[in-house]
């Protein structure tokens, strides 16, 4: 499966960003761009779905990295879904310290400030 | 089973995803666990990526050789390219270095190495005949 992502806004500022398929050098730059966009809609929190993401090379925590670094520490980040290998990539590197990780998306979490 | 024959990809981002599909094929029928299969192929993506970015190789007239070997209880994906000599080794402790240092102060990319080194349970590198010679090694019962 080849990469995919979308984001929406919720109403009271949550950039959610879906991702599927996999994330490697080549398709990065999509996922830097959607980040772009929630900087540039003043997102309060930012939740990554990646449920359907089925891998991440280390293209993928550069985006994390930026991310954390332009949306400041006042900007939440959920990591939601990731698959196991997923998960261990993010840990291996020791970005999970930077992201809160949820099982599942949890507006009574992700959505209450 | 002795060194397969080489395989072409060009110097292309876009040929990663084919790249990671030789992996999978060669470790097709092999008693390799799907978490090591994907640390390998993650191996084999970054170390590649670092070729394709960073070697001074183009597209137009230079290529990625790929070959694997199942030695004993181990499966050997090797790359092969004509760019800079680069040992990816020698960039390492640099990486690693960045891991002990909070998000916030760190560089933007650069982990792609530390992933490939520590995901896999042998890393080989030589520069032989005007070659830079990666070999990844993971074990299997």
């Amino acid at each position: 499966m080849s990469f995919e992502s979308s984001l929406d806004m919720t109403s009271n500022g949550v950039a959610r960003i879906t991702l599927s398929g996999k994330l490697d050098s080549s398709t990065y730059r999509e996922f830097e761009g959607l980040i772009g966009q929630a900087i540039a809609n003043k997102a309060k929190r930012v939740a990554l779905l990646l449920g359907g993401l089925s891998f991440m090379a280390s293209a993928g925590l550069r985006v994390l990295v930026f991310a954390k670094q332009k949306l400041g520490s006042s900007v939440d980040i959920y990591v939601i879904e990731a698959q196991e290998q997923v998960v261990d990539t993010i840990t291996m590197t020791g970005l999970e310290h930077s992201v809160t990780m949820l099982d599942s998306y949890d507006a009574a979490v992700v959505e209450k400030f | 089973m002795p060194l397969s024959e080489e395989k072409a990809f060009p110097v292309s981002l876009d040929a990663l995803k084919d790249m990671r599909d030789y992996v999978a094929t060669a470790a097709a029928g092999l008693p390799i666990d799907k978490k090591k299969l994907y640390k390998l192929q993650l191996a084999v993506d970054e170390i590649a990526t670092n070729i394709i970015l960073y070697s001074g190789l183009n597209e137009e007239d230079a290529k990625i050789f790929m070959a694997c070997e199942i030695k004993k209880n181990s499966l050997i994906i090797q790359l092969r390219d004509q760019g800079v000599p680069f040992d990816p080794r020698h960039k390492l402790e640099m990486e690693k270095a960045c891991l002990s240092k909070p998000t916030e102060e760190r560089r933007i990319g650069g982990l792609g190495i530390y992933l490939a080194i520590t995901g896999v349970d042998e890393f080989r590198y030589e520069y032989m005949d005007g070659f830079n010679v990666n070999c990844l090694n993971v074990n299997f019962c």
